[in-house]
């Protein structure tokens, strides 16, 4: 019989909520730790970057790689893992679509360290520290982890769900995995999971989730608020709709949907009503859409990196 | 700016009106420039916003919309909603760096050759002073991340 | 279905370039088309005709297919418009579902409008992109479908009339829905018709009465339309009959009932000009022919308030029991003649309308020249019931007039007014009508000649110009215009002044289109699908327009409008099955979550909410609003998948075709 297998958890630019979501999992996760072998996980064990370069290519049989690809230490460090690895997982919106830090691809690299630390900055090792010491320099964007090293698996959501995570090792573990690509989530949206009801369908406002106590029986949509769910994975069982929250999309879109943001315009636009369609009701549903705040950062909120590659220069 | 830019331009047109204006322009031999690459739809309801960005991906330096006047629609109500995803679409076009003017979204009816012929004109005259879009460069994103991985 | 696409072994296109002549050769390489789609993924065989519609081009067609095992066939050729059909049906023939042939316009789109080397690269890229669209198409059927055989015909105005019966006599069944107490509709009311003066009740109630009488008509009087759900062939239709309160087989219409009614309102069919009680008949001769109870104006049913018509009615005909009916019928289609009202008088502010009591709009006016009107056929004004010695007609009254009424000619006030001041004339002998107008519009037959007769009596001046003021002093009512012939202001002290009011949809129309899912237009007259070449046919199979609800016209229009709408129903009702086109939307039940945004896009209500999104294809007319509207990309159209138009979009914007080489 093969040992346990081995598991590794990288995190690259992220925030650690992914490294803390396997906590979710309850007792559950006493479960699987009993099955596998640590043998990198930077937040959990001391182990350290020469203790992953001395192990045998493709001998982790997985590593999870959570967090955004945001420096070079960070592509580094993934293709290190990739071929360590025999299978690399994107987990969390970060590693999936470039997750919230992504958003910050509306501004170029030189705009953003401007704005943190001001004109003249440069990057430069610590005073009588030697080049290498250097900061890693940061990438032009923020990317998703596919876009350095092939991706086998994904579990999506920021963080991802117990519901999301659980199967992916009760897969691992029993060796039954899917096809390469499959991201553990549902393939509909999650208004498929959604208590909510849709009665009368259409928008006749937008409102931000602070400026409204939501009817906690009707759909968000309907009430006006921007819920991304028509467009997202189901799989986390609607969580936030039902606690009386828009979703923000944090599984991604489903696998037809394609662009979130161009699928959201669609469905926004279509439900959009100021009383009869006509030219009479133009100015006030242009005034409807125009309420709707931030739609870049709301209908790209974890996959702007995905989606918008090419921003051109101003 | 290179005089000799010529922007491409695919034409998506509802089959009752735009279409049929179109059509009448052409039997009424009214010349327009040939930058637009035509598509036939039933209604500018049916006009994906992923069609859009589509053409944008693949190298298109502008996007007509061609739908029936407001009340004309033979589908009732399909090219209001056409307007609406048009008026978001351009919002988040500009909030990307995109010119929102590169998506066009014009009523012409089956009578109006003359029209569609002068609202090409304009819209490519208007894209030669927008010059290109160079969108080509982009990543094809709209496959599933997962199988874009290479491997 | 048929000729199953050939998946595994790959497509196998061909792309047929025509000539058309000169007309696409004279701008568009063909040669050079041909050798470039030839080159293109897919295709397996080009080729070229000088006529590709001619016989022997179809010939080259059908035989490639057959010769080449075609999966699919591109006719680069003039607009889908105009052979579209010719083409599929030649594919069909051979073998080819007809689905798998696209037509790719290179002539309306391309070499007519452009020249130069450019043209014919663009015809190069509108076929590649057809090509595209035509790998991915699959073989269809159309959708057959069989059909209830009855006819709902809205309205029983003189077109509605006309429609019943003719559809009735050729043997199908009808059902004709009026909402007021008697059919007859505006002809009802009027006195004479022009140009024959032919007595129009005298005229019109044969047709009533066989309507009423005709076996194969249910007529529904005092009854609206509610609801209509259904398609082509098949619509389930809701109506609710207003109680009469009244027995109409005992009523003998001896009119004790409204002796004793102690209520009187205004008369509708007189146009408020008498009082009639709250039980009436609205004329006499009604069909129905039975009083009716206007339960709005009774003192009160319930609890009784009065009673005092059934204590008198001999016969026991009223029944202060009845109840409202709903009656649910099946129909293959659906006749809208609903008529028209005129434009309200009081909106003529500069003609002092509303206030001054004797400007009267023309259907007061034709109350007040019938022998069953108000007045007995005398023409007496309604201030104080005298004789008017001069009376002003005002032509185009809310018509023509963009700025502030209707934009539109409402067609037959030239031709009324003329028999309003013929008709006046002959009523009064020493009287004097003037008729101001912007210009004459007497286009039909014998139309201009009954025009001249009335210009010819020197009693009645046509004064052309516009009325700029009209207003009350003492007994008199003075209008103000201007005759542009002369240059001259002209002022009379009229005694009566007659609006030729414009002509608008009946009450209610927009709210019933809305019912039945076809659109009105600008002005709220129903929209026809086309305006040259299908103008009895709403923009909904199965529903057709007739009368004066789809536009302002005279009664011969209306009359064969309504003949014209019985043919097209008849057509229906006489086929033994209907098809319904193949090209519509579709749900991926695997992909859709049941969100509903899709619901509320479709103008036909087809699509139905649940765990999945459900398509009723045949009310789906494939518009399409609803896949472009699907978040998760669960609704499709058939033939013309988001795949597929990118594929084409892809390639139309491909790389440059070389040109001019060689």
């Amino acid at each position: 019989m093969r040992g346990k297998p081995k598991l590794a958890v990288y995190w690259t630019g992220g925030c650690g909520g992914c490294d803390v979501s396997f906590l979710e999992l309850g007792p559950a996760l006493l479960d699987v730790l009993s099955q596998v072998e640590i043998v990198f996980w930077p937040a959990l064990v001391d182990t350290k970057r020469a203790d992953l370069e001395e192990l045998p290519p493709r001998s982790i049989t997985a590593t999870l790689v959570n967090g955004t690809l945001r420096t070079e230490e960070n592509v580094e460090m993934v293709r290190l893992l990739r071929e360590k690895s025999q299978l690399v997982v994107a987990f969390g919106a970060c590693a999936h679509l470039g997750g919230v830090p992504g958003l910050a691809n509306l501004a170029s690299r030189e705009e953003i360290l401007r704005t943190v630390t001001g004109n003249g900055f440069r990057l430069a090792p610590p005073p009588g520290g030697d080049a290498e010491d250097s900061p890693p320099e940061l990438l032009g964007a923020a990317r998703p982890l596919a876009d350095e090293v092939a991706v086998d698996y994904t579990v999506p959501g920021c963080p991802p769900m117990p519901s999301l995570i659980g199967p992916f090792f009760e897969a691992l573990l029993s060796g039954d995995l899917p096809d390469p690509g499959h991201v553990f989530a549902q393939e509909q949206a999650l208004c498929k999971e959604c208590p909510r009801t849709r009665e009368d369908r259409k928008l006749t406002k937008v409102l931000r989730p602070h400026e409204a106590l939501p009817d906690p029986q009707e759909c968000l949509l309907d009430q006006g608020m921007i819920c991304m769910g028509p467009v997202t994975r189901g799989g986390c069982g609607a969580a936030c709709p039902k606690a009386g929250m828009p979703c923000t999309g944090c599984v991604g879109p489903t696998p037809e949907a394609g662009d979130p943001a161009l699928a959201m315009i669609a469905a926004l636009g279509s439900l959009v009503r100021a009383g009869d369609e006509g030219p009479a009701a133009f100015a006030a549903e242009d005034r409807v859409l125009d309420t709707l705040v931030d739609p870049l950062g709301t209908f790209y909120k974890y996959s702007l990196p995905v989606y918008v590659r090419a921003r051109r220069a101003a | 700016m290179a005089e000799d830019f010529e922007p491409k331009v695919v034409a998506f047109l509802c089959r009752w009106c735009a279409g049929a204006g179109a059509d009448l322009a052409g039997t009424s031999r009214l010349r327009y420039p040939p930058n637009a690459i035509p598509i036939r739809v039933n209604c500018s309801g049916r006009v994906d916003m992923e069609w859009v960005m589509e053409a944008f991906r693949s190298g298109a330096d502008g996007v007509l919309i061609g739908g029936c006047h407001p009340g004309d629609c033979h589908y009732v109500s399909g090219n209001y909603k056409t307007r609406r995803r048009v008026y978001l679409l351009r919002k988040v076009l500009a909030e990307m760096g995109i010119e929102p003017e590169r998506v066009r979204l014009e009523w012409v009816s089956a009578t109006e050759g003359a029209k569609f012929a002068r609202v090409m004109r304009e819209f490519v005259s208007e894209l030669k002073k927008l010059g290109p879009l160079h969108l080509e460069g982009a990543e094809r994103a709209a496959e599933p991340v997962a199988a874009r991985g290479r491997s | 279905m048929p000729n199953p696409r050939p998946d595994a072994r790959g497509p196998r296109i061909g792309v047929f370039v025509c000539h058309c002549g000169k007309n696409i050769a004279g701008t568009v390489e063909v040669e050079r088309v041909v050798e470039a789609l030839a080159r293109h993924p897919g295709v397996v065989y080009a080729a070229r005709h000088e006529y590709m519609c001619s016989d022997p081009g179809q010939d080259l067609i059908k035989r490639a297919i057959k010769d080449h095992r075609l999966t699919g066939v591109v006719v680069a050729a003039c607009s889908p418009t105009m052979h579209e059909t010719t083409f599929r049906n030649a594919a069909e023939e051979a073998g080819l579902n007809p689905y798998l042939l696209e037509i790719a316009n290179i002539r309306e789109g391309c070499s007519w409008v452009h020249e130069g080397p450019e043209t014919t690269d663009k015809a190069i890229r509108i076929a590649r992109a057809a090509v595209e669209k035509v790998k991915g198409n699959h073989p269809l059927a159309p959708t057959e479908v069989g059909h209830a055989d009855k006819c709902l015909v809205i309205g029983g105005g003189v077109s509605g009339i006309q429609a019943a019966l003719d559809v009735a006599n050729a043997g199908y069944e009808v059902v004709l829905v009026e909402r007021s107490p008697s059919i007859g509709g505006r002809m009802a009311q009027l006195s004479e018709t022009f140009p024959t003066l032919d007595c129009s009740q005298c005229i019109l109630t044969p047709k009533m009465v066989e309507a009423a009488r005709h076996p194969k008509i249910r007529l529904l009087t005092y009854a609206e339309v509610e609801s209509v759900s259904g398609y082509l062939g098949n619509y389930h239709v809701v109506i609710r009959k207003k109680p009469t309160y009244v027995d109409p087989d005992k009523c003998n219409l001896c009119g004790d009932c409204a002796k004793v009614c102690p209520v009187r309102v205004p008369d509708e069919f007189n146009r408020g000009l008498s009082p009639r009680a709250a039980i009436y008949v609205p004329f006499p001769q009604a069909v129905p022919s039975s009083y009716t109870l206007d339960e709005e104006h009774c003192l009160g049913l319930n609890p009784l308030r009065c009673g005092e018509c059934a204590k008198v009615c001999t016969v026991g005909a009223i029944n202060y029991d009845m109840r409202e009916e709903r009656i649910e019928e099946d129909v293959a289609a659906i006749v809208v003649a609903t008529g028209y009202d005129l434009y309200g008088k009081e909106r003529m502010t500069e003609y002092g309308a509303g206030t001054v009591p004797d400007v009267i709009d023309a259907l007061e006016f034709e109350r007040l020249l019938s022998a069953g009107g108000p007045t007995r056929g005398e023409v007496r004004r309604p201030s104080d019931g005298k004789v008017p010695k001069e009376v002003v007609f005002i032509q185009c009254s809310g018509s023509r007039d963009p700025e502030l009424h209707k934009p539109y000619c409402s067609k037959i006030c030239c031709m009324y007014t003329a028999k309003h001041a013929l008709l006046y004339r002959h009523s009064v002998h020493d009287g004097t009508a003037y008729i101001f107008y912007i210009d004459i519009r007497a286009g039909g037959k014998e139309y201009e000649e009954f025009v001249v007769r009335a210009m010819e009596d020197e009693r009645i001046l046509y004064l052309r110009g516009k009325v700029a003021k009209v207003y009350r002093d003492g007994d008199k009512v003075i209008v103000w215009g201007v005759d542009t012939l002369t240059g001259k202001r002209i002022e009379v002290a009229a005694d009566l002044v007659v609006l030729a009011q414009a002509m608008v949809p009946s009450v209610g129309t927009e709210e019933l289109a809305r019912k039945l899912h076809i659109a009105c237009g600008g002005e709220g007259f129903l929209k026809e699908a086309h305006p040259k070449l299908r103008p009895l046919e709403a923009l909904t199979a199965g529903i057709f327009l007739a009368g004066a609800a789809h536009g302002p016209k005279d009664i011969p229009e209306a009359v064969a409008q309504g003949s014209g709408a019985a043919a097209k129903a008849i057509a229906i009702l006489s086929s033994p099955t209907l098809t319904h086109s193949p090209e519509v939307a579709e749900v991926d039940e695997d992909l859709c979550s049941g969100c509903a945004v899709c619901v509320p896009q479709c103008p036909y209500g087809a699509i139905s909410p649940g765990e999945v999104a459900h398509v009723n294809e045949l009310l789906c007319e494939g518009c399409g609003t609803c896949v472009a509207a699907c978040p998760s990309g669960a609704m499709r159209m058939r033939n013309q998948t988001d795949d597929q138009v990118k594929r084409m979009i892809r390639v139309a914007l491909g790389e440059p075709v070389e040109v001019g080489r060689g």
